[in-house]
C-alpha cells in the first residue's frame, strides 16, 4: 500500500505541492491524472525516495520513505517516466543488474530473469545492446527491471506510452494479472481510456493539490456526465485548474 | 533478498567496467591515448640523439668556401677529414643572408694572400643561433685546429727543436656528459607527462557515470534501488580508478619500450630507467590516482551538464603538469614540507625515483598519507553534493 498524506515540495518559488494526500491500496490499480505540472512527477520521486517533501509524509507498505528509504524502496517498483537505459548493456544484463542491486542472485535470479522475458514478450532482444530499442523494446526492459524484485507495490508512469496496439494490451494484461494478485498498482497517464479499463480508483490533482478522488463511477456521478475525459475536464474546470481548455 | 553493502558496491563497481569495457571512447582514452606523450618524448630523444651523436666527426659534411683555391694544402686537409668544399655564392652580401636564412650553414672565405703567405686569416660566416650552423662551426674550427697543429709541428720539427715546441698546453676533449645529458633531459620530462595522464585516465568514465547518466535519464532509475548513495559513488569512482591505473600502466610501459628503443639507437645515450624503477613509480602514484579520481568525481556530481564538466576536467590535468614542468628546469630537493603537499608530494617523488636517485622512506609515507588523506575528503565532499535533489531529477 502506498499512502500519501499533506505533501508539500516547493522548488525555490513554485509549489510543485501543496498538500496532496491519496491512498493507493494494495490488489487495486490507482490512477494519479492530472493536467501537466500538478505534481504528479514529484509526488511519484517523493515516494519512491528521490526527492524529501517539505511536509507531510509518504509510506510504503507503513515504511516511511523519508526515514527508511531503502526499506521502502525494496517494496516498491518503479517504471519513471524517463526510460534511462545503459545503451551497451543487453535487456538481459539490465534486469540482472537490478535484480543484484536488489539483493537476488544466482539461478533464483535468473530463473525470475527468463520468466519476465517470455511475460513481456522479449525473448527477441533480450541478448541485444540496449542502442538503438524501439521505444516499445525500451519500457518492456524498464519494466522488467522495475520487477525483477518481486515488489508489492508498482509505480508505472505512462506505462503504455509509446507502445503499439499489441504491446499495449500485453502491458495491460499484466497490470492485471498484477491486481489480482494482490499488489497495489500506482499509474499516471494521460491516456484516458487506459485510465477508464485499467483504473479501481482515480485521484485527480491539479496545481499541487487533491481535486477530487473515488471510483470511476464516483467520479462520473460527481461531474454528471459517462465520459471519463468530459469528467476530468469538468473537475478541473470547476475549481479553476484548466484554462483555455474547452471543454 | 537484504545484502550487506559491500555486495551492492561489487555489483556497481562490475557494471560499470563491463559497460565501458564496451565503450570505444574508454578504451581509446585508456589504451590508445597514453601512448602518444612516450611516442613524442622518445621521438625527441631519438632526434636529438641523432644530432649530436659522437661520430659525427666521422660523417662527410659539405662546406660552402670562395677561395678555396688559394689554399690547396687546406684544401687537402679537409678533403682528408671528410670535409668537402662546395662552391658558395660570389658576393658578401648575398652568402651573408643565404647564412642567416638558413639556407647555408657556413661559409668559408678564403683571401687571395694565402697563395703567397702561409700566415693568413680565414673568414667563417656563420649563424651560432642554429644548432646545424654550430655543429657545422665546430667542427670547421676544429679542422683547422688540427691543420695549424699539424703546421706548427713541421715547423718545429725543420728548425730542430720539439715537436711540440709551439704548443707547451694541451688539450684533450673527453666527453662524457654532452649525450647523456640530453637523454637526461628527456627522461626528466616524463613526470610531468605521467601526471598529466593520472589526471586524465579516469575523466571520461567519471563524467559519463555521473553527469552523464543524469543527462541521459540513467541516474533516475539507478537511484530507485535500495543502494546507499555513498556506495553508488564510491563504486563509479572504483571504476574510474581502475581505467586510471590501466591508463598509467599502458603510459609507463609505452614510456619503458618506446624510450628504450630511442635510445637504442645511439651508443652514447643514457639507457632509461629500468622496470623496477617504473614499477616504483606506479606505486608511488597510487595515491594520486585517488585523488584525481576524487577530483574528477567532485567536478562531475556539482556540474550541471556534460560539457560543463567537460571543460573543467579538460582543465584540471593542466593543475598538477605545470609546476612539473617548472620541475624539469628548476628541480626542488625534498623535504617533509614539501612531500607533505598533497599531489606535490607524489611529483617530488616520481621526480627522484626517474633521476635514479633514492627515496626517503619517511618522505614516501609522509607523501602518501597526506595525498590519500586530501582524497578521502574530497570524496567526502563529492559524496554529500552527490545526495543533492538537484543531481538526480532532469530539467
Amino acid at each position: 500500500m502506498i499512502d500519501v498524506q499533506d505533501l508539500t515540495k516547493t522548488f525555490d518559488d513554485v509549489h510543485a505541492l501543496d498538500g496532496l494526500s491519496f491512498c493507493a491500496e494494495d490488489g487495486r490499480v490507482t490512477g494519479l491524472i492530472g493536467p501537466n505540472g500538478a505534481g504528479k512527477t514529484t509526488a511519484f520521486r517523493i515516494v519512491y525516495g528521490l526527492l524529501a517533501s517539505d511536509t507531510g509524509w509518504a509510506k510504503v507498505d507503513g515504511v516511511d520513505v523519508a526515514e527508511n528509504r531503502m526499506e521502502a524502496q525494496r517494496n516498491l517498483g518503479v517504471l519513471p517516466d524517463v526510460r534511462g537505459l545503459y545503451p551497451r548493456l543487453t535487456a538481459r544484463e539490465h534486469i540482472r543488474y537490478f535484480g543484484q542491486l536488489h539483493g537476488a542472485s544466482g539461478p533464483e535470479l535468473e530463473a525470475d530473469i527468463n520468466d519476465l522475458i517470455n511475460r513481456l514478450g522479449m525473448q527477441e532482444f533480450a541478448d541485444r545492446r540496449a542502442k538503438g530499442f524501439s521505444r516499445g523494446q525500451e519500457l518492456k526492459v524498464a519494466l522488467g527491471r522495475a520487477m525483477v524484485h518481486r515488489p508489492k507495490n508498482l509505480i508505472l508512469d505512462e506505462p503504455t506510452n509509446g507502445l503499439d496496439v499489441m504491446s499495449s494490451r500485453a502491458v495491460r494484461a499484466l497490470i492485471e494479472e498484477m491486481k489480482a494478485q494482490g499488489h497495489c498498482i500506482l499509474i499516471s497517464s494521460h491516456i484516458m481510456s487506459e485510465v477508464s479499463t485499467l483504473c479501481d480508483h482515480l485521484v485527480i490533482a491539479a496545481h499541487g493539490r487533491l481535486i477530487a478522488q473515488g471510483t470511476p463511477d464516483h467520479l462520473r456521478t460527481l461531474a454528471g456526465v459517462d465520459d471519463l475525459e468530459e469528467v476530468f475536464v469538468r473537475l478541473l474546470m470547476k475549481v479553476g485548474a484548466l484554462h483555455g481548455a474547452a471543454a | 533478498m537484504n545484502t550487506g553493502w559491500s555486495s551492492r558496491l561489487w555489483t556497481v563497481f562490475g557494471k560499470e567496467i563491463k559497460d565501458h569495457a564496451r565503450d570505444r571512447r574508454s578504451l581509446t582514452l585508456a589504451l590508445i591515448y597514453p601512448m602518444l606523450g612516450p611516442l613524442l618524448v622518445a621521438a625527441g630523444l631519438y632526434m636529438a640523439g641523432n644530432t649530436l651523436q659522437a661520430n659525427y666527426r666521422q660523417r662527410p659534411l659539405d662546406i660552402p668556401a670562395v677561395g678555396m683555391e688559394n689554399a690547396p694544402a687546406l684544401a687537402a686537409y679537409f678533403s682528408k677529414h671528410n670535409i668537402h668544399i662546395v662552391k658558395a655564392p660570389n658576393k658578401d652580401q648575398v652568402r651573408r643572408l643565404a647564412v642567416r636564412k638558413g639556407r647555408l650553414p657556413v661559409v668559408l672565405v678564403v683571401p687571395k694572400q694565402a697563395l703567397e703567405n702561409s700566415n693568413f686569416t680565414v673568414e667563417l660566416i656563420t649563424n651560432l643561433g642554429r644548432a646545424d650552423n654550430l655543429r657545422a662551426t665546430a667542427r670547421l674550427a676544429e679542422v683547422i685546429g688540427l691543420y695549424n697543429d699539424d703546421i706548427a709541428k713541421d715547423l718545429a720539427r725543420a728548425a730542430g727543436l720539439a715537436k711540440d715546441y709551439a704548443r707547451s698546453v694541451k688539450m684533450k676533449k673527453i666527453n662524457v656528459a654532452r649525450d647523456a645529458n640530453i637523454a637526461v633531459f628527456f627522461y626528466n620530462m616524463m613526470p610531468p607527462l605521467i601526471i598529466f595522464m593520472i589526471f586524465l585516465g579516469g575523466v571520461h568514465l567519471a563524467i559519463d557515470t555521473t553527469v552523464g547518466e543524469r543527462e541521459r535519464g540513467a541516474l533516475e532509475p539507478l537511484l530507485l534501488a535500495p543502494v546507499e548513495r555513498w556506495v553508488l559513488l564510491l563504486a563509479k569512482s572504483g571504476a574510474a580508478l581502475g581505467f586510471t591505473i590501466l591508463t598509467t600502466l599502458v603510459n609507463l610501459s609505452a614510456f619503458k619500450i618506446f624510450m628504450g628503443l630511442a635510445a637504442g639507437t645511439s651508443t652514447t645515450l643514457v639507457s632509461p630507467p629500468g622496470l623496477g624503477i617504473f614499477l616504483a613509480v606506479l606505486l608511488i602514484s597510487l595515491p594520486l590516482m585517488c585523488i584525481a579520481v576524487a577530483m574528477q568525481m567532485s567536478i562531475s556530481v556539482i556540474t550541471k551538464s556534460m560539457k560543463e564538466a567537460q571543460i573543467y576536467l579538460g582543465l584540471l590535468p593542466l593543475v598538477p603538469a605545470l609546476p612539473g614542468m617548472v620541475l624539469v628546469f628548476q628541480p626542488i630537493n625534498p623535504t617533509n614540507f614539501t612531500v607533505a603537499m598533497p599531489v606535490f608530494g607524489q611529483m617530488l617523488l616520481i621526480g627522484q625515483l626517474i633521476a635514479e636517485q633514492t627515496l626517503n622512506p619517511f618522505h614516501v609515507v609522509i607523501a602518501t598519507i597526506s595525498t590519500f588523506t586530501a582524497s578521502a575528503a574530497i570524496f567526502w565532499l563529492a559524496a554529500r553534493w552527490f545526495q543533492r535533489e538537484k543531481m538526480f531529477v532532469l530539467g
